[in-house]
């Protein structure tokens, strides 16, 4: 396990309790992920707050450690 | 959208040694086309999909799961494992 933790820096990313959620209004529904990403494409750059609240780049990383990305939902749940 | 507080205590609470990040405003998961509608009782949510990505030193994706199949981070693991010995053993 510590070669792993060695080789990836691996990031999670919290999504949501569903009573977090704020209702989508009909009109903000063309803003919604109009891109699937795929293998060999360019992952976009992100800026994100960490638990820790310090900034988080994904071009931190770039030409130093491979980054391990898990979206996850429902924190707190068994789920 | 979990807040970095509430990932503070999701680490704390089950004990994690790696960050935890929070997309407040939902960017980065529109960026990576992960953040569905979801209908729950007439109404529309969004919600990020479960999603595994591997993304190399270059910046490029080397994986992606998503749904159902990336409950078990296991294969997109091995594959950054992989990755690894494939880039130190050149």
């Amino acid at each position: 396990m510590q070669t792993r933790r060695a080789i990836a820096s691996f990031l999670l990313l919290a999504a949501l309790p569903v009573s977090l959620v704020i209702p989508a209004r009909s009109q903000n529904a063309e803003q919604v992920a109009k891109t699937t990403l795929k293998v060999g494409d360019r992952a976009p750059d992100f800026t994100l707050l960490s638990d820790q609240w310090k900034t988080v780049k994904l071009s931190d990383f770039h030409g130093k450690k491979n980054v391990f990305l898990a979206v996850y939902v429902l924190a707190f749940t068994g789920g | 959208m979990d807040s970095p507080a509430a990932n503070a205590a999701f680490a704390k609470q089950i004990d994690i040694k790696f960050p935890l990040l929070s997309d407040m405003n939902k960017k980065m998961l529109k960026d990576y086309g992960i953040l569905k509608d979801n209908d729950v009782q007439g109404q529309t949510y969004q919600w990020a999909e479960r999603a595994n990505i591997v993304i190399d030193k270059d910046g490029i994706v080397q994986h992606i799961e998503s749904g159902g199949g990336a409950i078990n981070p296991n294969n997109a693991m091995a594959i950054c494992t992989d990755l690894h010995k494939k880039q130190t053993s050149k």
